[in-house]
């Protein structure tokens, strides 16, 4: 019969919960099985809306080395394997594979069929009303890998 | 690429989307769909270990949710308790000046974590009085007579 006791500080901790991959999946999966796959693109160009207000002002403002910084930061954070390429109107994202995709999976999960919308949808989301758009060109679905295109919309 | 460390505004962003296609109850349907199907790992703690599942459950999940909190575990006394002096969750979507948190958001942590616990003979509280401020207190007890040795497994 044990008694222990704990106490953590916040900054003894690195924020990294990867289970939050298994728990989006899911939500994307309950919004599709209840309302349907356009709810849920409909859903992430909602929270993509809210959430990256901030990315898309800098965007905006500078141009696509803002996305080039946020997604070199996100894909740190993750441990993913990534390539990017940076011209001057466009910007190319080779992500070799979706650490996320390999979470949910190591875990036991299915991963949801609609899962590359949190590419595609959340991207073209941002580009909205900005000079630029997105085109994902490639998505592999055994591993979420993908290529992503962000290029300045012709006038 | 949505970010694990991004998703906590992606959960409360869900719960407002749902709400708004219909009504709370498909918030709360959610969350009991996912508690079936996510807090699997919580269920099986709890079933192996009893009330120390809890203990070895919630010490890895708040070590990675970069939490700040006590926890206890009086196996004699047959308590478990998380007093959360800043939940990470909550405390950054306050942080959020860009966007508002769903207003029953700290909800889901009493539905999701009860619905694995109270089936499988244990009492559980949530004091969410000072969530505004990034704060609660849980507590897990085995059911009042229950051999708390035994009641996990006779439940499962």
């Amino acid at each position: 019969m044990a008694r222990l006791h704990t106490e953590q500080k916040a900054k003894e901790s690195t924020y990294f919960h990867q289970d939050f991959h298994i728990a989006l999946n899911y939500g994307i999966e309950y919004v599709r099985q209840r309302f349907g796959p356009e709810s849920v693109k409909e859903y992430l160009a909602q929270f993509a809306a809210a959430y990256y207000t901030p990315l898309k002002k800098a965007l905006k403002d500078t141009g696509l080395t803002a996305i080039k910084a946020h997604y070199e930061k996100i894909y740190h954070t993750e441990h993913a394997q990534f390539q990017m390429q940076l011209l001057p109107a466009e910007l190319h994202i080779l992500l070799h594979a979706s650490p996320a995709v390999a979470h949910i999976k190591a875990g036991g999960h299915k991963v949801s069929p609609l899962y590359h919308e949190t590419v595609s949808t959340v991207n073209r989301e941002i580009c909205r009303d900005t000079p630029y758009d997105c085109e994902l060109t490639k998505y592999n679905p055994e591993n979420g890998g993908y290529q992503l295109r962000y290029y300045k919309r012709s006038l | 690429m949505i970010s694990c460390t991004e998703f906590i505004p992606a959960y409360s962003e869900l719960f407002k989307f749902l709400e708004e296609k219909q009504d709370k109850s498909a918030v709360v349907d959610f969350w009991k769909y996912l508690s079936d199907l996510f807090l699997t790992n919580l269920k099986n703690e709890v079933m192996e270990h009893g009330l120390r599942g809890c203990w070895n459950y919630w010490s890895k999940t708040l070590k990675e949710e970069a939490a700040d909190f006590t926890m206890d575990l009086d196996e004699e006394k047959g308590e478990f308790s998380i007093t959360m002096h800043h939940c990470p969750s909550k405390g950054r979507l306050l942080e959020l000046t860009h966007m508002e948190a769903y207003r029953d958001y700290c909800e889901h942590c009493d539905l999701l974590y009860r619905r694995v616990l109270e089936p499988l003979g244990f009492q559980y509280d949530l004091d969410r009085s000072r969530t505004d401020r990034a704060r609660c207190r849980l507590t897990v007890r085995p059911e009042p007579g229950s051999n708390r040795n035994e009641t996990y497994r006779n439940k499962a």
